[in-house]
């Protein structure tokens, strides 16, 4: 303690500072470092969810989960389930609700834009059990959903497979997805878009240049760091579907097509025992999300300043 | 920066450490609580909640929880909850999931003593022979059956008569004649099923599709896996040509047969299930039962076939959890023999519930004789066995549940579903 | 989309504007409707072709109640124990309580990371980023462990103390106090003020839409958690309301219309919440706009 004297200012703020971070960090170390660290170590062993003892096996599980076919649900065949489900659903969504988020940013009466808001937004409030729930009967070949493509493709009495089919099921789930989530991600974007100066857009409006322009040359490039923002949390949040999917399997349909990573990992580890080999799958996941992470910062940090 | 990671490095130590030491056990003398984990059922519940008030009176110390759950959850619980070291006191779950707890030493042999028996001879000799083999292993018996059933199959008569067809005559008594009853029955508008003759009990592929491969010649064995291709590329045919991709009689989708047997809307002519399903039509839609318009016909095999299979019988056990302290267990056994084999019980299992407990007195008994249609289902015991439950059952059953959505739903050749599938259980056999 | 500058103020940009938002409006709304409408049906109703919008007048005459026996039945559940409200009662608990901790740490931590140099503090910060990589079917078997080392399984703090906080809450207010102006503390800090004094005597007080804003994605996100309580809550009363419908989705006597029924009252708090505290739910802009002014 004969430092004390020399603790200047700052270094008494930087204690309480880091004093600040504490619970937090007490938080995260128990309910996540020890976890993980724990599902790391049971990814090395043949740990089964009853027997007694279990062995190490060095990355064993890491190989077989790479070479050979899980008992039919192979993590090949999930990496793919999750990235058709991924790309699928990340890529429209960023799109789409950047979209209509323009859109509703142009319209004049604010309670209109109100509305839309409100009503894009309603069915992310719902409980993804509800969500699933209602789609499963909507997609049901005698549900609404079924009588609505029919009513659309003007045909009668045909059965769209929205369950039954491979991709009509994996289709179902993204739009699941996408119907919940659509006006979360919209709101997003206004929050960015109302973010930039109005004085910007007046000074465009004031050299003359279209609506078109203003948006592809001003707008664009001014909400690109919220448009990495979203397109992350949209991909890292895509990366982790499990409920629909879940429900849906839960409720007959096929489980390969959209047999996505957290899903294999629950099959594997809680239906089927194997906890080691669910651990390396989860280890596999955590990896790939830490990776996308990093490279969203590398591709960020240019514009980490951007600030208005 | 060094310091940071020292500290949380340091924190995760400690945290393991003291996640490691295991809990201290509770004395013998002090109160006793049990943990009961049991599926829903909410005849069953009705019957139980009474036994436990009225075992209570018995034993004032003891303290009852019981936990219920959907089938599948239960499952997914009890392993969780043994992963980790805790878990119920006693427990019931099908015995293709519970098996395994014996082969892992988790469960308790039975108490013999406790439940009134010399040895476990003894307690055997108490059922129909061979029907609870299933739970001696190594001169021990390690469970006390709650139900043994089959299924059979359920029949609206007023939907046949609808059709055109006389339930009692026209009744498919091969797979043959039910796929021909059902496309009579069936209704579409366009491709679309709005009335179904049958459909199957999908995810449950151990118990009434390895029968129909049996019928066939073929079997699933612990050794070789799918034996029998031809059997099996023959069963998973049948399966293809009642999908979407052939007659489109039925699929997996679709609300289960079962449920909606019971409400008799004219959306589904037969379904197949259990004797328990009489309890649940009772409570669900008294008129339906009494109306006398609904029946059991014994389980259909191939016209071809070359054994006489019916579905498979599978049980449910009461298990204790060995890793309980001594005293528990002892009254784990103490409750269960209450509810199990208190004089009477088994008859109210049977009449309130539906549950057949293989005991010779019971099954022999008048009561049984008395239930609906009990003779079918026992003429259907007599030619069944019970479901598959050696290693990989959980895991070998989906592997079939999804060879059969293959074939069913992405018209997925058999042969070549068969060889996937003939793969995949060795892998699992395997492991 | 090239005559866009000879388009008048009410030209087609605007009607193709609106006819895409209307066919949006109709996507997102009509499921909802469909469960509010269906919820008054019974399953024949519900599964007949086409669907007819509009409940049967015979569902509300006093005979056959059909709209009276759907709520009743997703009340009563399947053995008449009117578990519903307490599991209700739990869901309400746990998330608020949550909400509660999560703004709480979460501004707390946000604010040393975001206002105070100290060495490792970017290691802090890349840590706890890196816990949101973490999905929780990872961690679930060692944290149910965890839990039942300490007694927590079948208890409301154990479906509590998992998610006391979340790495994207620390996140949210770090992004957010990094903005605030240094000054204000400053100046608290010349006056004498100790800096736990400063936190929640400034910042807090100065950080209330970002605060309302994560409280209520904290409380949606328990709302909505399905896999821990699946775990964790074994014992009917300690359920929450996810589980709930799960559970009586998959029951023997239950049809679609008592499913939705008891899809619509799951929701009902979430939509009052919703419907009064929109400002919020809708917030982003707002955040920014109190920030600017």
């Amino acid at each position: 303690m004969k430092h004390e004297k020399k603790f200047s200012i700052e270094k008494q703020q930087a204690k309480w500072g880091f004093a600040f971070t504490i619970p937090c960090l007490l938080f995260f170390a128990v309910f996540s470092f020890y976890p993980i660290i724990s599902a790391f170590i049971t990814s090395l062993t043949n740990r089964d969810a009853i027997k007694r003892t279990w062995d190490f096996i060095g990355l064993d599980n890491y190989v077989y989960l790479f070479t050979q076919s899980n008992g039919g649900f192979s993590l090949i065949n999930s990496l793919k389930a999750t990235g058709i489900f991924t790309i699928g659903t990340f890529i429209p969504m960023v799109v789409v609700s950047l979209i209509l988020a323009v859109m509703i940013m142009q319209l004049r009466k604010p309670g209109q834009s109100k509305m839309f808001e409100l009503a894009f937004y309603t069915p992310a409030v719902l409980s993804s059990v509800v969500a699933a729930t209602i789609w499963m009967i909507l997609f049901q070949p005698t549900g609404l959903f079924n009588q609505l493509s029919n009513f659309v493709m003007r045909s009668s009495g045909r059965d769209f497979q929205w369950l039954t089919n491979d991709n009509m099921l994996r289709i179902s789930t993204i739009i699941v997805y996408f119907w919940k989530y659509i006006g979360y991600f919209t709101i997003l974007f206004i929050t960015g878009l109302a973010s930039i100066p109005p004085t910007i857009y007046e000074a465009a409006i004031v050299d003359g240049s279209s609506r078109w322009h203003t948006f592809w040359k001003i707008t664009l490039p001014l909400l690109k760091p919220t448009i990495m923002l979203v397109s992350i949390m949209a991909m890292l949040q895509c990366l982790k579907t499990f409920s629909t999917q879940y429900m849906f399997v839960q409720g007959g349909t096929a489980r390969e097509p959209i047999d996505v990573i957290t899903m294999n990992i629950y099959y594997t580890g809680v239906v089927n025992r194997r906890l080691g080999r669910s651990s390396a799958m989860s280890i596999i996941l955590f990896v790939i999300m830490l990776f996308f992470t990093f490279l969203q910062f590398k591709t960020q940090k240019g514009d980490e300043d951007v600030e208005y | 920066m060094k310091k940071a990671l020292v500290l949380l490095l340091c924190l995760v130590m400690t945290l393991t450490s003291v996640f490691a030491q295991g809990a201290s056990e509770p004395k013998a003398d002090e109160p006793i609580t049990l943990e009961f984990w049991t599926h829903e059922d909410s005849a069953r519940q009705v019957l139980e909640e009474r036994y436990i008030e009225e075992f209570k009176q018995l034993h004032p110390n003891v303290t009852v929880n019981v936990t219920r759950q959907s089938a599948e959850k239960l499952r997914e619980l009890i392993q969780t909850a043994f992963a980790s070291g805790e878990g119920p006191s006693f427990f019931n779950l099908p015995i293709e999931n519970e098996f395994q707890y014996i082969e892992a030493g988790r469960v308790a042999p039975a108490d013999y003593k406790t439940l009134g028996f010399k040895d476990a001879k003894d307690l055997l000799a108490n059922y129909q022979d061979g029907m609870i083999d299933a739970v001696y292993y190594d001169g021990d018996v390690y469970g006390l059956p709650l139900e043994l059933t089959n299924w059979s199959i359920f029949l609206n008569k007023k939907v046949f008569r609808d059709a055109g067809l006389d339930p009692e005559k026209d009744y498919p008594k091969t797979w043959e004649e039910m796929k021909e009853v059902s496309k009579k029955i069936v209704i579409r508008d366009g491709d679309i099923i709005t009335r179904r003759g049958f459909d199957f009990r999908y995810s449950y592929e151990l118990t009434y599709f390895i029968p129909m491969v049996e019928q066939l010649g073929g079997s699933l064995s612990e050794k070789d896996g799918c034996v029998n291709k031809e059997a099996w590329v023959k069963a998973l045919t049948f399966m293809k040509e009642w999908g979407p991709q052939g007659e489109n009689l039925g699929n997996p989708t679709l609300t289960a047969a079962r449920k909606l047997f019971n409400k008799d809307n004219n959306d589904i002519a037969m379904c197949n299930t259990g004797l328990y399903q009489e309890a649940r039509i009772l409570s669900d839609n008294a008129a339906f039962y009494n109306s006398g318009e609904w029946m059991v016909v014994p389980y259909p095999v191939f016209e071809d076939a070359v054994k006489d299979v019916a579905g498979c019988y599978y049980g449910h056990f009461y298990m204790v959890n060995a890793d309980k302290p001594k005293a528990e267990q002892q009254m784990a056994w103490e409750l269960i023999k209450y509810f199990l084999l208190t004089e009477g019980h088994a008859e109210e299992y049977l009449t309130q519930v539906g549950l057949i407990q293989p005991t010779k007195a019971l099954m022999e008994g008048a009561t049984y004789a008395a239930q609906p249609y009990s003779e079918v289902f026992k003429n259907d015991f007599a030619r069944s066995h019970i479901v598959y439950y050696g290693k990989g059952a959980t895991e070998i059953q989906s592997a079939i549940n999804s060879a059969i959505k293959q074939v069913m739903l992405q018209g997925t050749d058999p042969s070549v579903a068969y060889d996937a599938l003939q793969k995949n259980v060795l892998e699992i056999l395997a492991d | 989309m090239n005559n866009n500058k000879f388009v008048g103020k009410v030209g087609v940009g605007e009607v193709i504007t609106y006819i895409v938002l209307i066919l949006v409006l109709i996507f997102t709304i009509l499921p909802l409707v469909f469960m509010v409408t269906a919820a008054f049906m019974d399953a024949k109703q519900i599964m007949s072709m086409p669907y007819t919008w509009i409940p049967s007048k015979k569902y509300f005459t006093s005979e056959s109640r059909t709209f009276f026996t759907n709520f009743q039945k997703a009340i009563l559940g399947n053995h008449g124990e009117k578990i519903f409200f307490t599991n209700l009662l739990n869901s309400l608990v746990v998330a608020l309580t949550c909400s509660i901790t999560t703004v709480l740490m979460a501004s707390l931590c946000g604010y040393g990371l975001a206002k105070f140099n100290f060495k490792g503090k970017t290691l802090v910060f890349m840590l706890i980023m890196s816990t949101m990589m973490i999905p929780f079917e990872a961690i679930m078997i060692p944290l149910y462990l965890v839990a039942s080392k300490f007694k927590l399984i079948n208890t409301i703090p154990g479906l509590i103390i998992p998610f006391l906080v979340s790495a994207f809450g620390v996140f949210q207010m770090r992004q957010y106090l990094l903005t605030f102006p240094s000054e204000y503390l400053d100046a608290a800090r010349v006056d004498g003020l100790g800096e736990f004094k400063i936190y929640y005597k400034i910042v807090l007080p100065n950080s209330t839409p970002v605060i309302a804003t994560l409280g209520i994605l904290s409380f949606r996100n328990q709302w909505d958690n399905l896999l821990w309580p699946l775990l964790c809550s074994q014992a009917e009363k300690m359920k929450t309301v996810p589980l709930y419908i799960s559970k009586f989705a998959e029951e023997k006597q239950t049809d679609e219309g008592a499913l939705m029924a008891c899809a619509l009252l799951a929701s009902i708090p979430m939509f009052i919440l919703f419907f009064s505290l929109s400002k919020y739910f809708l917030g982003g802009a707002a955040v920014y706009e109190s920030r600017k002014g």
